[in-house]
């Protein structure tokens, strides 16, 4: 067997093993943003989510991918499962489970949107909706034999796939759900609902930083060529200008170093560095990461602003900049890159518009799209569950006791619950 | 008399009864107006005759008339002046009720919903103030609150006094069909008792393991939906039997819930003789539950379940 080939799948193997560890980088990252009494629940629940995402991408999702069908949405290989067959020079189910572990992501990032007051039935119906139509027709479009790919449309590792459509569907829960008791005053001044652990939370960036490798450097789905490493050095340089640009920037504004402010803008720069990693130059990559650092910042202080609730920052971390990092690479392609790896070169490299254009379409039709049709999935499930938002009582006493019957950190929890009217 | 001879006179009393749930409470309230009595005299001896006009009133289980054997205490005082020296003779009188009633084995209020608390002892001026404060606030505690003292009746004293509180929040509901809804998202949380299989759910807790909580898992869904219709249709009386009476000229199949209901009450009397005092009153163990006493127990947890559905559907359309 061809030696080549065998690596490939190794090395892709070895990728799909560090995007699923991500989901341990979110589970802290997303524990450490919200407050204690919910800290069990949102861990717990990742590992759940993550299981539902499985079957179902399993069952439907691969095949409305990758399926033979039109420009709108595959329709065969449902129940993946030919151990014959070759995809993009890899295994048929090496590929599968590198994006089997994209789609786990993409549904993390929409339940950024449920955090500390959705009922753990929504997450389950949502996790269920999502995986099999929002996640996989937007795949499709962009990643299959959609119209985004006939386009041209460049999203090398899913700044819009992924990121955006899972922060679409985050805007859509955020917005139904209503803000966390206690998060906006009556004049809707916010207040801060601060997370209660920033060590986790920085290790969650961390793991998420290290897992980003699997993700965009696997991307390349292969080491012919080797070009995976050029994909790493442009990751690891947008995230670092990220990290250090929010942090600036939050010190410049507000005299304070903000630690997640810095966290968000490391996020930030992952993200938009996603789409543009296999076709910008070096010094474009801190310019993204730079820029995403800069508009994390604005972004979350602008959804503070119009009353939008977003506990992990899933709107601003994985939406605006996912937007950002999209539309980059309409600005930074450079010709032989983009000859390399699909579409034309950008603005600046004497491409014209035409890609910015291609990117502006790409970014607001799956935009849209996500945002509309989980906007009406969990409309459908409000009515039809009865609402998708815990009582009141239970979000106070935390998820952690209301839906699992015990504390993620029960020493620091009182044992005797509220008491009752009257009781 | 001492407030040791009420204990005495409590327990020779309390003995007798069987599952007569109205008696029960009939005899509780003559001995909370007993201790009353002496609370009063002996505060009397100490600061001489009360200031003002007030009104001592029953809140929780003693306000809807549904005390157990054992019920904790939750009361409150309005008294009718407002200056330094009532609140001072009035807090007095609370304290002073607090203990005798925790003398006779009427144990004090977690929650502090008790008339030596300040919060629960207020001149009417006041209470008129807090209770609009309160609806104003529209927080989970202050419509808590709401809640809980709207379950109230005078025990002694001048019975209009709380009329007038009742009153605000009525008014309140007239102008804002907002309140209604958040007072039933604030009691929304029902626990369930009732597994996916249909078996019953025991408290997962230490202490309650093994056991059925009577009050939260079967009681509560009632007693909170009669407490939202009573909101809903205005009725003053706090009594969750004299509630269901008044709310059956306005819904049909109100009667079927209400017998089930006066069941419960019987039942849970029938289950606290087995009980010894220490126990946990409302705690009841499913191994020592007959397959029959089994089986009654789920119905009246679904038609509870189904209580509170069709409340929450009756509140929600109608607002």
């Amino acid at each position: 067997m061809d030696p080549i080939y065998l690596m490939n799948n190794v090395f892709i193997i070895v990728c799909f093993t560090l995007v699923l560890l991500m989901q341990g980088g979110f589970i802290l990252l997303e524990a450490g943003s919200t407050r204690m009494k919910n800290a069990g629940h949102i861990a717990g629940k990742t590992i759940f989510t993550v299981g539902v995402a499985s079957i179902v991408f399993w069952a439907v999702g691969y095949g409305f991918i990758y399926g033979e069908g039109n420009a709108f949405i595959g329709l065969s290989d449902f129940f993946f499962g030919d151990f014959t067959s070759e995809v993009d020079g890899l295994a048929g189910s090496t590929d599968f489970m590198f994006q089997l572990a994209f789609a786990a992501i993409a549904l993390t990032i929409a339940f950024g949107g449920f955090a500390e007051r959705a009922k753990l039935t929504a997450y389950v119906v949502f996790a269920i909706a999502f995986s099999a139509i929002v996640y996989p027709v937007v795949a499709h479009w962009i990643w299959g034999d959609g119209w985004l790919a006939d386009l041209g449309k460049q999203d090398f590792a899913g700044s819009t796939v992924v990121h955006l459509t899972g922060a679409m569907a985050a805007l859509a829960a955020t917005i139904i759900l209503k803000p966390r008791i206690g998060k906006f005053n009556k004049d809707g001044s916010p207040n801060d609902l601060a997370g209660h652990n920033q060590v986790y939370t920085a290790l969650g960036v961390l793991v998420l930083w290290v897992g980003w490798f699997g993700f965009n450097a696997g991307s390349t789905l292969g080491v012919d060529g080797a070009f995976f490493g050029y994909v790493a050095l442009n990751t690891q340089l947008a995230a670092a200008a990220g990290a250090i640009a929010a942090m600036f920037i939050v010190w410049a504004l507000s005299g304070k170093a903000d630690i997640p402010t810095t966290l968000n803008g490391a996020l930030a720069g992952l993200v938009a560095i996603t789409a543009s990693c296999a076709f910008v130059a070096p010094w474009a990559a801190v310019v993204i990461g730079v820029i995403g650092g800069l508009i994390v910042y604005a972004s979350m202080k602008f959804f503070e602003k119009m009353q939008i609730d977003d506990p992990i920052f899933a709107l601003s971390v994985h939406g605006i900049a996912g937007i950002w990092g999209t539309i980059s690479t309409g600005f930074f392609a450079t010709p032989e890159l983009a000859a390399m790896n699909g579409g034309e070169a950008g603005l600046f490299y004497g491409g014209g518009l035409t890609q910015l254009g291609v990117q502006t379409i790409g970014v607001v039709s799956s935009g849209l799209f996500a945002f509309v049709l989980s906007f009406i999935i969990l409309k459908v499930m409000v009515t039809i569950m009865g609402g998708i938002r815990v009582s009141e009582e239970e979000e106070l006493i935390g998820l952690d006791m209301a839906e699992h019957g015990s504390y993620g950190y029960p020493e620091n929890m009182p044992t005797e619950e509220n008491k009752a009217p009257g009781a | 008399m001492r407030y040791e001879d009420i204990k005495e006179l409590r327990s020779d009393r309390i003995k007798v009864i069987t599952e007569d749930h109205i008696l029960l409470n009939e005899i509780h309230d003559e001995l909370m107006q007993s201790i009353v009595e002496i609370a009063v005299a002996e505060v009397k001896s100490e600061l001489g005759s009360p200031p003002s006009r007030f009104a001592f009133f029953l809140m929780g289980s003693a306000g809807r008339f549904e005390q157990s054997f054992w019920s904790d205490q939750d009361h409150g005082i309005i008294y009718e002046k407002s200056n330094n020296e009532n609140a001072n003779y009035f807090i007095r009188l609370g304290k002073e009720i607090s203990k005798g009633l925790s003398i006779c084995d009427y144990d004090l209020c977690d929650g502090k919903v008790m008339a030596s608390n300040p919060l629960w002892c207020k001149s009417i001026d006041e209470w008129e103030r807090q209770v609009s404060g309160w609806l104003t606030e529209d927080s989970w505690q202050s419509l808590r609150n709401i809640s809980i003292l709207f379950d109230s009746r005078v025990l002694v004293g001048e019975s209009d006094f709380l009329r007038v509180l009742k009153d605000i929040i009525f008014k309140r509901l007239d102008k804002e069909q907002n309140i209604i809804f958040r007072l039933l998202d604030n009691v929304g949380y029902v626990k369930k008792g009732i597994g996916f299989f249909g078996q019953l759910l025991p408290e997962t807790n230490s202490k309650g393991k093994g056991h059925i909580h009577i009050k939260e898992k079967i009681l509560f869904p009632y007693v909170n939906s009669v407490r939202l219709l009573a909101f809903k249709e205005r009725i003053y009386l706090p009594s969750t039997l004299s509630r269901f009476n008044h709310l059956t000229a306005f819904y049909k199949d109100m009667k079927e819930y209400e017998e089930t209901f006066h069941r419960i009450l019987e039942l849970r009397l029938h289950f606290q003789k087995r009980l010894n005092e220490d126990d946990n009153v409302n705690l009841i163990s499913i191994e020592a539950l007959s397959s029959n006493e089994k089986k009654e127990i789920k119905i009246m947890m679904k038609n509870g379940y189904k209580l509170f559905q069709k409340t929450k559907g009756i509140i929600q359309q109608r607002g």
